[in-house]
């Protein structure tokens, strides 16, 4: 495991100074509100590719509008203003030769109630590929296998594919909605507290499966729960009222922060 | 809701859970009480009720359906109303007569009901029926008269089917067609022959006090004995009954006959109701939930729109004459039905402009039902789909609006169950006291939604208020009532049944 | 971040709060036990006194089950809390020093029990300026150790990392001197090796004061110091503030 330096970003934020290449996800100066209410402030750093990176923070930190920004689900709210940059493998997605759907088929996103649709399971993994059209039978029936199996659910549910999606258990569900995800092959997935809904043992799971998944994609994990962060997340980033406090390699976050403000927070103190 | 032989109510929470139970055991209790009370005074009508020969104190006999009994205004005994029919004779179908002059009550079995084209009913004794043929008298001619009447009844049938099928259209094409006036003159002369066939021969009959009268046979619908009939045959009587009502169309102006046209009408116009309202209210209810800027704007216009559902019916059947008929009708009329003004052909209340007024009428309650349809759909369904790529167009057809379709039928249940009820605003509209041809034929369009139609509602309105004789009318009233029931639940069944369909498709509700 | 020795009373559950000050108060209760042993096992060679010299010996049992208690309470609060940061390393320090500790426990009692050989040989005093020098030094060595620690005191620690070289120094010229004795006179081998092995004991006790301030420097800054030149430690930046 190799050292990073923490430097300073000019605009007084930390960022990780990871060489443009090794990015997936490049954000500056990343300022959004709802209406007048400022959400996040300024912010910049690079998530780096093949990697789980984990934003934590406490509620209203602005962590899940930042997550949710990676995708621009916030073209939905009319009231949300925001300025600058958050690039893709170096593109602006908020250019305008970029298309929304598009963008969303890229960087898929999981969120936090397993939101599984009400169909069957095999047509809740096919969903995204059937919006693409023109994809045989036959391929489909391989790539919800392929999918299922990569989250981890084809053993548990190959015989009742045909059966409603909600019938799954809690974390069944969640694992579906995560295969339905990587059924459209995304190259960033975001994850809105995956498991905050589930028990210890499904968490394992999820967990566990993010730690798989990252041979394939980039993950950006939203959590409230630090343990978790600090499980499976390769780099952490500590949001507080829409900043970005620190910003680091995992292994040095949990033990040995460099803010008091960080430190706070990771091991329950007041302020 | 209450479930009966489940837990116990409870006695620590005071009076409130007697309360509410003994509301909903009353709501209950009227409801079977209505529905029983139409179904035994509406049914009744078609049981066929024994004839009682009464004999007076000053010799007078005569022969009826006891009706009612009331007391007498000075206590000096009771009165009661029979339904002696014999209009021809007697000049009211209707007599009192006080209970204590009565002497004697029989039931002789050849006494005869005669239902008649005039005069209604017949109550007496049949003495003979005389043919060109020839005359039959005693029992003979009871027997002569039932196979004599079963081939009149075939006839008659033969000679409508060839004025429907073949004379109207026939009419219709006379200028196009040069043809069509040969034709028409053939059939004509077929028609005449029928109804010569139908015509001649006459039945001599007695009232119980005597009276003689020669009764054109072409005249008789159906004759029985009601005293020498077994229970099983009443039983196919009563069916029958029942059936002519729910098939025929009505005669003696509505109070007498069946109530097809209505029944074909009130469905026919709730279908095209629906099927109008339905797209309608559906697309709104989307505007105003998933497109609509949720301003004040949007707001207001929602207020409107559930406002509007408390607005008295008979305004909007004033806003449909105005506009509707008036209005888009007069222009129509102006534009492609030219030649046959001053006649109006959409300018006049028809089944189009009913049905629109109704979907007018209903649209708020659609559109509600469906907005809150959308507003239950967990915000998290939405975001799943943009998560994957899909647009919002997308979006909605397939994963949100698949979802809300139970609310949405709920909405056209609630549409239907007000539409079906609607008397008022028809009468500005469109419907008809008398229609007897129902707007869909063989014809092009096939559905002739500039026709005026009839209208269960309205012909209950009708039959209760416009007769000559209310108190015969009156079982017809009951049975049409129960009919217009019976419609509205079988409607509603359907959509309800759809729903549960959809539900099921879409699996057990989420668990979280 | 830099912690002060108050850091470990702000949470926001009080019942940590309190689990980490004991884990404080055990080590320092700890460390005081042990800083009489040495004392003591000293005491007992220069004075000659082979009672206090078996009560060291005996003493050593209450320090390993000290330890072992610490031991007990930290696994509880590792499994418990999964405390992470400034109270990781706490926690983590706790437990090396309690290792030290009770390390510098087991040298205490081994000075004990030469001590005693050497009084019943009767070596005289040859040899106790040395030891009497070295052991001083050691001493403040621990009691500065068991200091920084209870106060966070990195500056103190760092200056005691480089005051084990001086001991180390005095260590050798000691050894040098002893074996003089050695080869002047053939007779006083054992009590020399005696001595020689008290030295040793010192000078190893002096290492895990020296380990104790490396874990002070640790649970403060986070930085693991071990196995790093005294030179090299500016270059760490460990004295800076952030």
């Amino acid at each position: 495991m190799s050292v990073f330096p923490l430097p300073q970003s000019a605009a007084g934020g930390p960022i990780i100074d990871f060489d443009s290449a090794a990015c997936c996800l490049e954000i500056e100066g990343l300022s959004l509100a709802y209406g007048e209410t400022p959400a996040l402030r300024e912010l910049t750093l690079r998530v780096p590719r093949h990697r789980v990176t984990a934003f934590i923070g406490p509620s209203g930190c602005g962590k899940s509008t930042l997550l949710r920004a990676l995708n621009r689900l916030h073209d939905l709210n009319d009231d949300v203003r925001l300025n600058g940059r958050i690039c893709l493998e170096g593109q602006d997605i908020h250019a305008p030769e970029v298309e929304v759907a598009k963008l969303r088929r890229r960087v898929g996103m999981v969120f936090q109630a397993p939101n599984p649709f009400p169909m069957s399971i095999y047509d809740n993994v096919a969903f995204g590929l059937r919006l693409q059209g023109g994809i045989r039978k036959r391929q489909l029936d391989d790539i919800v296998e392929w999918a299922l199996r990569s989250a981890a659910l084809w053993d548990e549910v190959k015989d009742r594919l045909k059966s409603s999606a909600w019938a799954l258990s809690g974390g069944q569900q969640q694992r579906l909605v995560i295969a339905r995800t990587l059924a459209v092959r995304p190259e960033v997935l975001l994850l809105d507290e995956p498991a905050s809904a589930l028990d210890p043992i499904s968490t394992l799971k999820i967990e566990e499966l993010i730690r798989n998944l990252k041979s394939q994609l980039t993950l950006v994990l939203v959590t409230h729960n630090m343990q978790q962060a600090a499980r499976v997340s390769d780099y952490t980033a500590f949001l507080q009222e829409g900043e970005l406090v620190e910003y680091g390699a995992t292994d040095t976050l949990f033990t040995n922060p460099r803010l008091a403000r960080t430190e706070n927070y990771i091991t329950g103190r007041m302020a | 809701m209450i479930r009966l032989g489940r837990a116990r109510l409870p006695r620590v929470e005071g009076a409130l859970p007697w309360l509410a139970a003994g509301s909903v055991a009353l709501s209950l209790l009227m409801l079977a009480g209505l529905l029983s009370l139409l179904a035994v005074r509406g049914m009744g009508h078609f049981w066929p009720a024994p004839l009682t020969l009464v004999t007076l104190e000053n010799g007078h006999q005569l022969a009826g359906q006891a009706v009612r009994e009331e007391r007498l205004p000075n206590a000096a005994g009771r009165e009661r109303l029979y339904l002696t029919g014999n209009r021809d004779l007697d000049g009211a179908i209707w007599r009192w007569v006080a209970v204590d002059e009565i002497v004697a009550q029989s039931h002789p079995r050849d006494l005869v009901v005669l239902q008649r084209t005039r005069w209604g009913n017949f109550h007496g004794r049949l003495l003979a029926l005389e043919e060109p043929a020839g005359r039959v008298e005693g029992e003979a001619a009871w027997a002569a008269l039932q196979a004599r009447l079963k081939e009149i009844t075939l006839l008659r049938e033969e000679r409508d089917r060839l004025r429907d099928e073949v004379v109207v259209p026939l009419v219709r094409h006379l200028e196009q067609d040069p043809d069509a006036e040969t034709e028409l003159a053939r059939v004509s002369a077929r028609i005449r022959a029928l109804q010569a066939r139908i015509t001649g021969g006459s039945l001599l009959l007695e009232s119980v006090d005597g009276r003689r009268l020669e009764q054109p046979l072409e005249q008789v619908l159906r004759v029985w004995r009601p005293n020498a009939m077994s229970p099983p045959a009443k039983m196919v009587a009563w069916g029958r009954g029942v059936w002519r009502f729910l098939a025929e169309g009505p005669r003696a102006a509505n109070s007498a006959g069946g109530v097809w046209p209505a029944i074909f009408g009130t469905v026919l116009m709730v279908l095209l109701m629906s099927v109008v309202v339905t797209p309608f209210g559906v697309l709104a209810g989307i505007y105003l939930n998933e497109v609509a800027h949720q301003g004040r704007l949007t707001h207001l216009v929602r207020i409107a729109v559930r406002n509007l559902a408390g607005v008295p019916s008979i305004v909007y059947g004033v806003f449909g004459l105005g506009v509707f008929v008036y209005g888009i009708g007069g222009s129509l009329d102006e534009w492609f039905f030219a030649d046959q003004l001053p006649s109006p052909t959409f300018g006049t209340g028809g089944l189009l402009w009913a049905s629109l007024t109704l979907a007018l009428l209903t649209l708020p309650v659609v559109i509600v039902a469906t907005e809150e349809g959308l507003a239950r759909v967990p915000d998290t369904q939405r975001e799943g789909a943009l998560a994957l790529g899909a647009t919002r167009v997308e979006m909605l057809t397939r994963v949100v609006l698949p979802m809300t379709a139970p609310a949405m039928l709920t909405g056209v249940i609630l549409a239907v169950a007000r539409a079906a009820g609607e008397v008022a605003p028809l009468m500005l509209v469109g419907v008809a006291k008398l229609a007897p041809q129902v707007p869909v034929d063989g014809e092009f369009p096939y559905i002739h939604l500039e026709r005026k139609f009839m209208h269960l509602g309205y012909h209950i309105y009708d039959v209760a208020f416009h007769g000559d004789d209310v108190q015969a009318a009156l079982p017809l009233v009951y049975a049409t009532a129960l009919l217009l029931v019976l419609v509205i639940l079988v409607l509603n069944l359907t959509a309800i049944f759809l729903r549960h369909h959809l539900r099921a498709r879409h699996g057990a509700r989420p668990r979280h | 971040m830099d912690i002060t020795s108050d850091i470990h009373s702000r949470h926001i559950s009080r019942q940590f709060n309190h689990e980490l000050e004991e884990l404080k108060t055990h080590l320092m209760a700890m460390g005081g036990l042990v800083e009489r042993q040495v004392q003591e096992a000293v005491e007992a060679l220069l004075a000659g006194d082979s009672e206090m010299a078996q009560r060291v010996v005996e003493n050593d049992r209450a320090v390993n089950d000290m330890q072992m208690k610490i031991d007990e309470e930290c696994t509880q609060v590792l499994a418990r809390r999964q405390p992470a940061a400034s109270d990781l390393r706490l926690v983590l320090a706790v437990m090396r020093g309690a290792s030290d500790l009770e390390r510098i426990g087991d040298e205490a009692s081994k000075i004990a029990r030469n001590a005693g050989d050497l009084i019943k040989i009767d070596n005289g005093t040859r040899g106790f300026v040395e030891v009497r020098m070295i052991s001083e030094h050691v001493r403040r060595m621990v009691r500065d150790a068991l200091t920084s620690f209870a106060r966070f005191d990195i500056e103190l620690a760092l200056e005691l990392v480089r005051e084990d070289e001086k001991v180390d120094e005095e260590y050798r010229s000691a050894m040098r001197s002893l074996m003089t004795f050695m080869m002047e006179d053939a007779r006083s081998i054992t009590p020399v090796l005696n001595l020689m092995w008290i030295l040793r004991a010192l000078e190893r006790i002096g290492d895990h004061a020296n380990n104790l301030a490396e874990y002070v420097v640790y649970l403060v800054k986070g930085l693991d110091i071990r196995h790093t030149d005294l030179e090299d430690l500016d270059e760490k930046a460990i004295t800076r503030k952030d």
